[in-house]
């Protein structure tokens, strides 16, 4: 049905072409890129054939290192190498545990909301942080497939807040990537398995990593992913595994616990031994190091008995998810299994005695959440033609304001599916006020302090008056990523009131532009030059949308009189869009909005009547001759 | 030139007769329909304006789901297509004999750790909440179809009690299971 489109001589068609997108697995300990190839999904590997990068970030002299050569830096550097930086997503100050000071690198006392971590380049922040391993991820998609990332998807854990959504996507930015979506990462998990082309039931998304656990159950009804309870335990993981196996061994060999080295050589056996019998029935184990000799053979059943009372902690969090969301055990249709820890045999067993039912384990459960990013991004990019896969998401915690009292007033309420938008009107309550201040809040409880503060806003610039006779409609959007957007009315006098947004934890859009500026990256480009080709790129994009759109349907619901109002806009973007004008290029573009406003509302509707008469759109457009007779 | 959807009512945008008895099925098959057509997913690519409505769009199908979906919100959408505006906030039930009856369900609900079987007396009450909330939609719904709006209105606010009991009974239910498994 699409129109071939020639492009002119010199002029790109990269538009047409098939769209580089991936999926990003931003991990705590690994991260991974991922993308479909061919109607293949497959994780990308580094140049030595690693497909899991480490998390981590080391701050050289004049260099940055991230994954590998990073962890390798960590023992002799600790001070300027950052692990598990994903813990302090969008997290404030006084956030930080005792466990988090723990680490080994420094925080600087700053103004900043977020804490900042003192390395040899500077202070940084987890967004920083995160962005150089995001820039990482990039680098290698870039170098594999020879080409231009498109956007990407990326990976957040369900239980994520709004504060910790937006510092991923402010690090997404900063890495230069265009997020096509942030995706809970369960969900992700259920789509690699193509779960979301069933049509209802329970799954249960059981992800044990190296050092954290997660539950998450969700209910699936018509392509709907909704979440009805996570849970877990963030000190819970793989390497626990390995340390209880260490200690048998050392227990076995009579040696002590004590020494470092020697208990990294037993946390090293405990390890090889593990992994060695999810596939053979039992290992035998041979210390011998100068001060250290042992032979031993560890079987399944022992390691059974080692590991159990570990697995049963993960089994009690299963519960706890279990009864939040009101559901049975016998209940649960599919169980998908995630993380590495999830190879062990003993695990597989006992989640499947749990739930009463063989978890999924046919994907490599390292890469699963990447393989169902890569999955949703190619379908976000318009690669894939089969449109009828759609994903909805919820909202996982309810938004609210605070009242008088210290109370906090639901307005949006969790598991409320998304995009969505609900307006709450505010009065002054004073004679005079020209301006309120809201504080929005995050979390299920009633009181301020037992929720989490996303921001604070201030409205202001309304006429003074008598109390109660000024009307303020704030309306919260929450976004398909599940973010929020704050706009404000006076609705008497119909004047907009100026929001002033103040994330209580995340970074201002003026910290974000300045990291923007100060970043290495963009540094070595000229701002300027950058801005313009974005400006360029957007203005191709949208003529590219409207032809497309003018070729469907123009005759259905233009008139001749609106159709010269868009070839008039549109030819005016088309003679400033290769110029240098920067500012020319911004208000041809929004001149062409402008003259399309009617179009594109009109286009929206057309597709929805059609889609209510239970007919498609090719049909319609196969057919425009007809049609066109009615108008 | 079709209808803007932000101009329709909730019931003729999913293709329903309006009226309190719903067919939720059919509803949830239209609302996917809809949302193939107009989800941000489906404009990922697409130039911000685009973007702007697809979300306005969605945002407005998701609020009909949820109000057409919940038994009260449903009720006070039908009062409202007749201009008569329910806040629930500043209106109550003037019925003595049943603000009675939910003072003593308040009273029983306070007193349940003094109850020798908590969660067998929770359970009962949870069933009654249950039977009375179906007897009061059924009285709405004939009070509507009949034009007593005077009386439906009365119905809406007997069933938003009922609505905030069920919240007590369940969030009870949950504290005593909590402290027997925390144990």
């Amino acid at each position: 049905m699409a129109l071939i489109q020639i492009a002119e001589p010199g002029e790109s068609t990269t538009a047409h072409q098939h769209r580089l997108a991936v999926g990003i697995d931003l991990g705590t300990t690994n991260s991974l890129v991922a993308t479909v190839r061919s109607g293949i999904v497959n994780t990308l590997p580094d140049a030595f054939g690693e497909h899991l990068l480490p998390s981590i970030v080391h701050y050289g002299e004049d260099d940055i290192q991230v994954g590998d050569t990073a962890q390798q830096l960590s023992v002799s550097d600790p001070l300027n190498t950052i692990i598990s930086v994903k813990r302090f997503m969008g997290r404030g100050k006084e956030d930080l545990s005792v466990e988090d000071l723990h680490y080994s690198y420094e925080f600087a006392e700053t103004e900043s909301a977020v804490p900042r971590i003192k390395t040899r380049s500077g202070d940084v922040s987890a967004v920083e942080v995160s962005a150089e391993i995001l820039k990482a991820l990039k680098r290698r998609a870039v170098d594999t497939l020879g080409d231009e990332l498109s956007g990407a998807v990326i990976t957040v854990p369900a239980y994520f807040d709004e504060a910790q959504r937006q510092a991923t996507k402010d690090a997404a930015r900063l890495a230069g990537i265009e997020v096509l979506r942030l995706l809970n990462e369960p969900t992700a998990a259920a789509v690699a398995y193509g779960l979301d082309t069933g049509n209802e039931g329970i799954i249960a998304v059981y992800d044990l990593g190296g050092g954290t656990f997660d539950i998450s159950i969700l209910r699936l009804n018509k392509g709907v992913f909704e979440v009805l309870a996570t849970g877990g335990d963030s000190s819970l993981g793989g390497d626990d595994f390995d340390y209880e196996v260490a200690r048998w061994i050392s227990a076995c060999a009579g040696i002590t616990f004590q020494d470092p080295a020697i208990k990294r050589l037993l946390m090293q056996h405990a390890r090889a031994a593990k992994e060695a019998l999810a596939d053979q029935e039992s290992i035998e184990i041979n210390l011998d190091a100068d001060d250290v000799k042992w032979q031993g053979v560890l079987d399944r059943e022992q390691l059974k008995q080692l590991l159990t009372p570990l697995v049963k902690k993960t089994l009690m969090s299963c519960r706890r998810a279990l009864r939040d969301a009101d559901i049975e055990n016998e209940s649960i249709n599919e169980v998908v299994m995630v993380g590495g820890s999830t190879r062990t045999l003993i695990v597989r067993e006992m989640v499947a005695d749990f739930f009463e039912c063989e978890p999924l384990t046919s994907i490599d459960p390292d890469k699963v959440v990447a393989t169902g990013a890569a999955l949703q991004a190619d379908v976000l990019v318009g690669n894939k033609s089969d449109d009828e896969m759609l994903l909805l998401d919820v909202i996982p915690l309810s938004l609210g304001i605070e009242t008088m009292g210290g109370l906090v007033e639901k307005i949006i309420h969790r598991n409320t599916a998304i995009p969505v938008a609900k307006a709450q009107d505010f009065t002054t309550y004073k004679d005079g006020q020209t301006a309120m201040a809201v504080h929005v809040l995050q979390g299920e409880r009633e009181l301020v302090n037992d929720c989490r503060s996303l921001a604070r806003f201030e409205l202001r610039g309304f006429p003074p008056q008598v109390a109660g006779a000024i009307r303020i409609r704030v309306t919260f959007q929450v976004d398909a990523d599940g973010l929020l957007i704050v706009s404000a009315r006076e609705e008497n006098s119909g004047t907009e009131a100026s929001v002033d947004v103040k994330p209580s934890y995340g970074l201002s859009d003026n910290e974000v532009e300045t990291m923007l500026r100060d970043s290495i990256e963009h540094a070595e480009d000229d701002m300027h030059l950058r801005s313009l080709r974005e400006q360029q790129v957007e203005a191709d994009r949208v003529l590219e949308a409207l032809d497309a759109a003018l070729a469907v349907d123009a005759r259905q619901l233009l008139s001749e009189q609106e159709m010269l109002v868009i070839s008039q806009a549109r030819q005016e973007l088309v003679d400033v869009k290769s110029s240098a004008d920067n500012d020319a290029i911004k208000k041809a573009i929004k001149h062409l909005e402008a003259a399309c406003e009617d179009y594109v509302a009109r286009r929206m509707n057309s597709n929805i009547k059609i889609a209510m008469q239970g007919h498609s759109i090719d049909e319609y457009a196969s057919e425009p001759d007809s049609d066109a007779g009615e108008r | 030139m079709p209808k803007d959807i932000l101009n329709s009512n909730f019931f003729e945008l999913f293709d329903h007769a309006v009226s309190y008895d719903v067919d939720l099925n059919k509803i949830q098959q239209q609302y996917m329909e809809l949302q193939k057509q107009v989800h941000p997913d489906r404009y990922a690519n697409a130039s911000d304006q685009e973007k702007r409505v697809s979300m306005q769009r969605t945002s407005w199908i998701n609020e009909a789901l949820s109000t057409l979906k919940d038994p009260v919100l449903r009720a006070t959408y039908l009062l409202a297509l007749k201009d008569l505006d329910v806040n629930l906030d500043n209106e109550t039930t003037m019925d003595a004999a049943f603000l009675m009856q939910q003072l003593e369900m308040r009273e029983k609900l306070e007193n349940i750790r003094d109850e020798a079987e908590p969660l067998v007396v929770l359970d009962v009450m949870a069933r009654d909440i249950k039977k009375s909330s179906l007897a009061m939609m059924q009285s709405f719904s004939q009070s509507y179809e009949n034009d007593l709006l005077d009386d439906a209105r009365e119905w809406i606010r007997k069933l938003q009690f009922m609505e905030k009991a069920k919240k007590q009974v369940n969030a009870s239910i949950a504290d005593i299971e909590d402290e027997l498994l925390g144990s």
